[in-house]
């Protein structure tokens, strides 16, 4: 990742992605965060076995954001017939972005440059804040870059202390 | 019922027709926004709810939790663009009355999955506003509100 660009750094904020979903509605990054803490996940596509690995992993463990008040979203360049179709495979209830246009990646400078074929987004995770504050960075171009759930459990718990008046300990 | 707790709205509804605020029949608390922005006229509205008082459950019954599942995994996709707005029908904090999808057209109304808990009737109704689906995938309500209305 450049960072340069639009500095996606811990501290900085993320920009309010703007772009349909799985539905073809049009959807904002804020909206969808909706006052809770997020994990944003950019995936190169359906195709890549590596991802279906990692959205199975992150699907298995949507159980625990559907009660914990914690959202996840998932952008990649598939088109929203694709996304919903490979949500619909893993089995999950949270939402899909897509950028078939590239115009957030380009954005965003997370052009995965070693696959000219497809030219998908280069992996890479953000758990971010309410107000969409970057909270850490995970670069997944290499499988053990990306977080695990509990690498997400514990961002999601380090937010929720720092977000929730009543959260103690 | 007590006071209305920040982003829920009163909706009842009588067995044959809706009523914004307390009107005939039984009062709900629904997701605010439902009743917040412009109707959409001569929408379709398939109420999952029973006139009678007594109809509830714990909103944190499993068969409950599931059908929200099924709302995020499934039924909100299958309705597409037809979707104008969904909210459950809380009577308090903690009990479910039933759940409202309101579309603009004809849809496949066997198949929603809050019918499960109480029989649907398709109403027409220009009182409800576009709404954004839920992201996904909280289920829980947020400091009692009607699923899935209020944040914190």
């Amino acid at each position: 990742m450049t960072a340069a660009t639009v500095n996606l750094e811990p501290g900085q904020r993320f920009p309010d992605l703007d772009l349909p979903d799985h539905t073809h509605r049009p959807r904002r990054l804020s909206e969808l965060a909706g006052g809770d803490p997020l994990a944003l996940l950019f995936s190169r596509g359906w195709w890549c076995p590596k991802e279906q690995r990692h959205l199975r992993e992150v699907a298995a463990a949507q159980g625990e954001f559907e009660v914990a008040y914690a959202r996840i979203v998932v952008v990649s360049i598939d088109s929203p017939e694709v996304q919903s179709a490979f949500r619909a495979g893993l089995g999950a209830r949270f939402t899909f972005l897509s950028d078939a246009d590239r115009g957030c990646m380009d954005r965003l400078d997370l052009l995965e440059v070693t696959d000219t074929t497809h030219r998908p987004y280069r992996p890479t995770a953000f758990t971010l804040h309410p107000d969409l504050t970057i909270h850490a960075v995970y670069d997944g171009y290499w499988y053990w870059g990306r977080p695990t759930v509990e690498e997400l459990r514990q961002d999601m718990r380090a937010i929720s202390r720092a977000v929730r008046e009543d959260f103690r300990g | 019922m007590r006071n209305l707790p920040q982003g829920a709205a009163h909706l009842s509804f009588d067995g044959d027709a809706l009523y914004a605020g307390r009107g005939p029949g039984r009062c709900f608390m629904v997701d605010a926004r439902c009743l917040a922005g412009e109707p959409v006229r001569d929408a379709y509205a398939h109420v999952c709810a029973l006139p009678a008082a007594d109809a509830s459950l714990e909103f944190d019954q499993p068969e409950i939790q599931q059908a929200r599942r099924d709302a995020l995994a499934w039924w909100i996709p299958l309705l597409g663009d037809a979707l104008v707005c969904l909210t459950t029908l809380a009577l308090d904090e903690s009990r479910y009355g039933g759940a409202i999808t309101v579309t603009r057209g004809p849809v496949a109304w066997s198949e929603d999955p809050f019918a499960r808990i109480f029989p649907g009737c398709v109403l027409r109704t220009g009182l409800l506003s576009i709404v954004p689906p839920p992201p996904g995938p909280v289920l829980e309500r947020y400091a009692g509100v009607a699923w899935p209305g209020g944040a914190f």
